[in-house]
């Protein structure tokens, strides 16, 4: 069991923080989604030991979250999202302090973080000193401190932010790689719904301390046989007028001939080939259109407050 | 991005116990002191002091060696060679490694140890908090207080790098010069060369003048830092508390008359009782006098502290380590 929570509170004052969250996930990739505030960052102290919840129970990877914080926190690696780099040392000397302090001896964790900053692409650039990192060498130098001491868990506070699209993809690829292959628990705490969908395959959504949902991305998704993704070549106003008339409702025009569209009861998919034909329109995609993760969010934030 | 985990290997080797990453976070702060040139040069400059008592001890036994072998005149005069060498050895009695020679050398060489903390504060400390490196450290398997501690520790050698390690360097040296140093409690009482204890008792005293030093100078100077953060603001609360302090409590006690624990807003003062106590001398030779007592001291200086524990507990919490 990677996380198990039972009623787990937390107060701030007299500020509730958390709200009687239980949790129950196997290993595996695990998003946590939530507005500012929703109580993400206290959920993430506690389940890497630093702060006691206020009341309730659980575990992380089987250790106990009452007890000794540092045992539980040996098992994880924690990505800040803050950088928390230390000025003036040099990339291998940053992560082997990393694995020092995670209780490596001083010479194995010295070849451990060459080996790693090595795998993270960074072999080139480990003597440089830190303040000469860009930001997504500074993503992969945190990476490779939080993986150095090789630990079954990983903690990934927005491990994007700031990055290009190239450097994102890039990274999203080696935690998927992380997870997939390597067998790593990931639970990745950011505000891009894009990183969790294509990371995670489970997703946990925070809404003023309280779990709105947890559970596997696919089945939390509705399924919905009542709209289709679209794209088309060839004008398309006689086209979508003809669809109107039929009783399709068009739900999203993106301009570049890609719509979604709402069917009325019994419609059948041949009728957009006939219709497209009827008005010299191609059609070049078809696909169901069930519910995604950022629609899937705003439904549940949506449900909570209604 | 090039992904190279294809030869991704797994790590099974043994944790060891948190305490463990208490040297590392001290190691990592030296380093980051040990590669600025202010460091070395308020290093050399500190050595000046400590040649000038370990030389001077050299330099009165050779011009007694001289001024009793060869009478000196100044013109028609002959000067009284005698007189002129026991003025010479009391006058400068406080360099023959007697306990008022380290009383002397600790104060003295404080003034350059309170420099050396002010402007190396931040870079020891303070770059932390303001380069959001804590996070770094308290999210890994230590706790706060090992924390504190490794912070402690790395000032800790800086103060006795500039106090305790030259004192010693003294202490050997006049050993070494005679041997009787090393072994007789009573040698100074003996020799008339001075007062107090010499032999393992003096040794004690200066271990513990240095450790009342790096104790409480390693506390308030790691709450200060991660208090101010930057070497400016630093540099004046440093100045406040142990200057501008010391000035207040000197015009009270010795200007306007004030009750003589007034004295103990001086902390400096407080540090140099407790370090006289260890020396060994006499509450009532100590200069200026009147000296609140050595408990009352110590009692100030371990609030002090308590209140910079109490503090750095506070400012080290798991709160600030995820945003």
């Amino acid at each position: 069991m990677f996380i198990d929570l039972q009623g787990i509170s937390r107060f701030y004052g007299k500020h509730q923080a958390l709200r009687d969250v239980s949790l129950r996930l196997e290993k595996g990739r695990v998003g946590l989604l939530g507005p500012n505030g929703a109580g993400k960052s206290t959920l993430l102290k506690i389940l890497m030991g630093l702060l006691p919840p206020s009341s309730g129970t659980g575990t992380v990877l089987g250790h106990d979250l009452g007890g000794d914080g540092t045992l539980l926190r040996r098992s994880i690696g924690y990505l800040p999202e803050a950088d928390g780099l230390v000025p003036g040392m040099r990339g291998a000397d940053y992560v082997a302090l990393a694995g020092e302090l995670y209780g490596m001896p001083r010479k194995q964790a010295l070849r451990r973080a060459h080996e790693v900053l090595t795998y993270l692409d960074l072999g080139e650039a480990r003597y440089r000193r830190l303040e000469e990192y860009s930001t997504g060498m500074k993503q992969r130098l945190k990476l490779a401190q939080a993986l150095v001491h090789d630990p079954p868990a990983l903690f990934l506070d927005e491990p994007t932010g700031g990055l290009d699209p190239a450097g994102r993809r890039g990274m999203l690829e080696l935690l998927l790689t992380l997870g997939r292959e390597h067998g790593k628990a990931i639970l990745l705490s950011t505000h891009l719904l894009g990183d969790i969908d294509k990371v995670c395959d489970a997703v946990i959504i925070l809404h003023e301390g309280r779990v709105l949902c947890q559970g596997d991305v696919g089945t939390l998704c509705r399924r919905r046989q009542d709209r289709y993704r679209l794209q088309i070549q060839g004008e398309p106003n006689g086209f979508l007028e003809e669809l109107r008339i039929e009783g399709v409702e068009i739900l999203d025009d993106n301009g570049r001939g890609g719509f979604r569209v709402r069917v009325p009861a019994g419609w059948v998919t041949r009728a957009f080939f006939i219709l497209a034909d009827h008005h010299g329109v191609l059609v070049r995609g078809l696909e169901p259109d069930d519910e995604d993760l950022e629609e899937l969010f705003h439904r549940v934030i949506e449900e909570h407050q209604g | 991005m090039t992904v190279q985990l294809l030869h991704y290997r797994a790590w099974q080797g043994a944790f060891r116990r948190p305490s463990w990453g208490v040297w590392p976070i001290a190691r990592v702060a030296l380093g980051s002191l040990l590669r600025r040139r202010l460091f070395w040069l308020l290093y050399a400059a500190s050595l000046f002091l400590f040649l000038m008592f370990f030389f001077g001890g050299y330099l009165l036994d050779w011009a007694v060696t001289q001024v009793s072998q060869a009478p000196i005149k100044v013109g028609n005069v002959t000067l009284d060679t005698e007189r002129l060498v026991r003025s010479m050895r009391q006058t400068l009695q406080v360099l023959s490694g007697n306990q008022d020679t380290f009383a002397y050398f600790f104060n003295f060489q404080g003034t350059m140890v309170m420099i050396v903390l002010a402007l190396t504060g931040a870079v020891l400390v303070g770059n932390d908090f303001t380069f959001r490196s804590l996070p770094f450290y308290l999210s890994k398997p230590i706790n706060r207080w090992h924390y504190i501690l490794g912070k402690c520790l790395a000032v800790a050698v800086v103060v006795n790098l500039l106090t305790t390690l030259p004192a010693l360097g003294l202490y050997m040296q006049h050993g070494m010069d005679e041997w009787e140093y090393f072994t007789n409690v009573a040698y100074f009482e003996e020799s008339g060369m001075g007062r107090g204890p010499a032999s393992w008792v003096l040794l004690l005293g200066v271990l513990g003048f240095g450790t009342i030093l790096t104790v409480f100078l390693s506390v308030t100077l790691v709450a200060a830092a991660s208090w101010m953060r930057r070497t400016m603001p630093l540099v004046m609360v440093w100045c406040a508390v142990f200057l501008f302090l010391h000035m207040v409590a000197v015009i009270l006690v010795d200007g306007l008359r004030y009750n003589v624990h007034w004295r103990l807003l001086g902390l400096w003062n407080n540090l140099c009782l407790l370090g006289y106590a260890c020396l060994g001398f006499d509450h009532e030779t100590i200069w200026p006098a009147p000296q609140p007592s050595f408990l009352a001291a110590g009692i100030t200086l371990g609030g002090v502290m308590l209140l910079c524990l109490t503090y750095l507990n506070q400012r080290t919490r798991a709160v600030e380590i995820v945003r």
